[in-house]
């Protein structure tokens, strides 16, 4: 017998009036996977996390947490269910302490000691008798993961958690949740950072402009994504360019608008068209990496990009043609 | 285009409530009497005014002043003959009878006048002559006020509507002249 | 960051993910105290039991008594007549506002702060967050209610004294049945303040602004007091906010007499009952797209 979903939407939609803001979205996430929901601002990432948690009443679709729905068991759909919108918001006037001992009564009760332990594992236990109206907002966001984990969740669901950060935030965010899903939590995040997604998540759903425009996991993503490219700069460019097509006409390169010249490769073939410029004579000048393949890839997904959606991976069009 | 179409279809529903609730207030305002009513204030008045006219005799030293004894009667009227005997207003004049051996009316009644409030309350003054100036002197010595000079009362909007039947004649006017070759 | 984890095994195949549950009274609790770290409610209560003493004082040592309110000319007479004259100003926009502060705030402060998708991502329901924070608002309006009219009571009859009173048909009431009948005439301000209390609470939810929710019952009972007063609306002043404030006058009369005070509770009861059911509705069908 399959194990319930931890996440189970279908058909998710929801409408401000002429604007559609979530078409017809359906995900899947297991039990203890790490799901990412991407996209860019805007497109509905937000606004189908506050109707999974209830904030918001779908115009149509169901939403089933750990096989249950909120027209059947109301409140109780959230029972193992933690996580913050955006970020987390509390009461300035109080401290940081009596917040999460307001939230716990929300939740039936937690015991003090319970409460040191989610602070401990977010590192506030120092800042926590403040008001929460002196907190910086990376504090803010750590103190939002502490009052997520005040109910002992199964689902962790963050809305873009390292937003805001700075770099060093980031990165103890991402290792935070690293770690708890390390331990079994289930975890729902959304992210409008590619490279995130990517370290941390094993399946994604992406989205723009409020439809789906892929399902899937992380490494078919990679295998679909373009080839790496390369920034070549050299002293001589057009001989460097005459080389490629003479020597290596298998290898994508293209002049940019800067005048240096772009392969796209592996990294073995790359290398093998250095060497031949280099043997050439054609000094070396720069050679650096552009865009991360599945940035490049995302860009193309979820912006206006000339070319448009790649027709293999238009996910949308798929659906529309069953 | 389109947006001046969606924000009139918007505020269209709300002024229309708005119109409504207008109407609404407006036909209400036209129904619905007045719980101020001259049969109501000729049964309230002549009652306080002999509460508290007793009180008086009794700071006055004034034996044997009961509100039985006082008999007193009240016979009211809004704004002259032409307005409508209804209604709060500052206009509201009653004439009063009472009988105190102390004091004779000369004239057989007194006029206060009354300033009613849609609330049911009202204030009343009366002719210092009659009832007395603002303060008087007790048995004591002391000056004290007088309890009937001016006063307010308030009356039950349940008190009976029917007309009392008390008819007060108007005093003669001080200004006419006087009866020449008999009358 | 700590390096210590919390770790949860997955639940096997069938299992139930853990009951969890707000009661009403822990989520009354919670309100209660967020209400008690507000330095607004101290303030309106302390001001309550204060301001009182101080009025009474200057009133009794005015020269000219207050001849346009009921009971101002027997400020000198009674002390029994100061704390109902006190009523009667108290019911004009003082008792809107003191239940206005915290009723008119208490729903738009969540969206003021952005906390309400922080407090309806846990296991307490609309209904219930509703239900706790109305029933917060009404306690305070009845408590500062009870402070202020103790104040009032006491402190005019420990000033001024507690000589017997002239009625409101001219009768003299002697001392003891003067208290019982002031005591129960500032009780039924409870009834008005109730309805305010729920009138507060529909503006808070229906505006989410703290400023209007405070601000807009007290200018609403101003101008329904003011249309009160005028001539030819009878038929729309019993069901006036502001009506039930003056019920209390039957109690002062020689044949006492209860209508007002009858009517008064069906006016307030139905408008509270409007008031809260319309602001239920809106919070429970509300997309929460902010805070």
């Amino acid at each position: 017998m399959p194990e319930v979903l931890a996440v189970d939407a279908v058909g998710v939609t929801k409408r401000y009036g002429a604007l559609t803001a979530v078409n017809d979205v359906s995900l899947q996430v297991a039990q203890g996977e790490v799901y990412g929901v991407l996209g860019p601002n805007g497109a509905g990432k937000t606004t189908f996390l506050r109707m999974l948690f209830g904030l918001i009443r779908p115009d149509a679709g169901t939403i089933k947490l750990f096989g249950q729905a909120r027209e059947e068991v109301g409140t109780h759909v959230l029972d193992g269910v933690g996580g913050f919108i955006e970020s987390p918001r509390f009461y300035p006037y109080l401290s940081g302490r009596r917040n999460l001992e307001g939230l716990a009564r929300l939740d039936g009760g937690a015991t003090p000691d319970r409460l040191d332990e989610v602070l401990a594992i977010v590192d506030l236990t120092d800042r926590a008798g403040d008001k929460v109206g002196g907190y910086s907002f990376g504090m803010r966001q750590r103190l939002g993961v502490a009052a997520s984990l005040l109910r002992d969740p199964l689902l962790l669901v963050l809305d873009e958690p390292a937003n805001g950060l700075d770099p060093a935030g980031i990165r103890d965010m991402r290792a935070l949740i690293k770690r708890l899903a390390a331990g079994g939590l289930t975890v729902l995040l959304s992210s409008h950072d590619m490279g995130e997604v990517e370290e941390i998540c094993d399946n994604v759903t992406i989205m723009r402009t409020g439809s789906v425009v892929y399902h899937g996991g992380i490494a078919e993503l990679r295998e679909r994504a373009p080839d790496q490219g390369h920034r070549v700069r050299t002293a001589d460019n057009a001989r460097a360019l005459a080389l490629a097509h003479q020597h290596h006409g298998g290898l994508r390169i293209e002049a940019d608008a800067d005048g240096d010249l772009v392969a796209y490769g592996t990294q073995a073939e790359v290398d093998a068209y250095i060497t031949t410029v280099v043997t050439d004579g054609v000094a070396l000048r720069g050679l650096e990496l552009t865009e991360a393949p599945l940035e490049a890839l995302f860009f193309m997904l979820t912006e206006s990009a000339p070319g448009g959606v790649p027709h293999e991976l238009d996910h949308a069009a798929a659906e529309a043609a069953r | 285009m389109t947006m001046t179409i969606a924000v009139v279809r918007r505020t269209l529903p709300r002024l229309a409530a708005l119109a409504l609730a207008t109407a609404a207030v407006v036909a209400l305002t036209a129904c619905g009497a007045s719980d101020v009513t001259r049969a109501r204030l000729e049964r309230n008045l002549p009652q306080t005014f002999s509460n508290l006219y007793v009180q008086q005799a009794r700071i006055l030293g004034h034996k044997g002043i009961t509100v039985q004894s006082l008999h007193a009667q009240a016979q009211c009227d809004k704004g002259g003959p032409k307005v409508a005997d209804h209604g709060p207003g500052s206009d509201w004049i009653c004439l009063m009878r009472w009988t105190d051996p102390n004091v004779p009316l000369p004239d057989g009644s007194g006029k206060f006048e009354l300033n009613v409030h849609s609330n049911d309350c009202y204030t009343a003054g009366g002719p210092s002559k009659l009832i007395g100036p603002l303060t008087i002197t007790d048995t004591h010595g002391n000056d004290v006020d007088n309890p009937v000079f001016e006063f307010d009362a308030c009356f039950d909007p349940n008190t009976p509507n029917t007309p009392t039947s008390v008819t007060i004649p108007a005093p003669p006017t001080t200004t006419a002249a006087p009866p020449t070759g008999g009358r | 960051m700590s390096a210590s984890v919390q770790t949860t095994a997955p639940p096997i195949a069938g299992q139930r993910t853990p009951r969890r549950g707000a009661s009403l009274a822990g989520v009354l609790a919670w309100e209660a105290t967020k209400l008690r770290a507000q330095a607004r409610a101290r303030w309106v209560l302390l001001l309550s039991a204060l301001a009182p003493i101080v009025i009474v004082a200057i009133i009794n040592g005015q020269g000219r008594p207050p001849k346009d309110t009921l009971f101002g000319r027997y400020i000198h007479h009674s002390g029994f007549a100061v704390a109902l004259l006190m009523l009667g100003f108290a019911g004009q926009w003082v008792l809107p506002l003191l239940t206005a502060i915290v009723a008119g705030d208490i729903f738009a402060s969540e969206d003021q702060h952005g906390t309400w998708k922080t407090v309806l991502t846990r296991s307490a329901s609309r209904g219930q967050l509703f239900w706790a924070k109305t029933i917060t608002a009404v306690v305070f309006a009845l408590v500062v209610l009870l402070i202020l009219g103790a104040s009032t009571i006491l402190s005019s009859v420990l000033i001024v004294g507690h000589q017997s009173l002239t009625g409101l048909t001219g009768q003299l009431i002697p001392s003891g049945t003067a208290a019982r009948l002031v005591v129960a005439s500032w009780a039924s301000a409870a009834l008005p303040m109730l309805g305010f209390t729920c009138l507060a609470i529909l503006l808070s939810v229906r505006t989410r602004n703290p400023a209007f929710g405070i601000a807009a019952p007290v200018v609403i009972g101003m101008i329904m007091q003011l249309f009160g007063t005028l001539g030819g609306v009878e038929a729309i002043r019993p069901w006036l906010l502001t009506t039930p404030f003056e019920s209390w006058h039957g109690l002062l009369a020689q044949h006492r007499f209860t209508d007002p005070l009858r009517t008064g509770v069906l006016v307030c009861a139905v408008w509270s009952a409007v008031c809260l059911a319309i602001a239920y509705i809106l919070l429970r069908r509300r997309d929460i797209t902010e805070g």
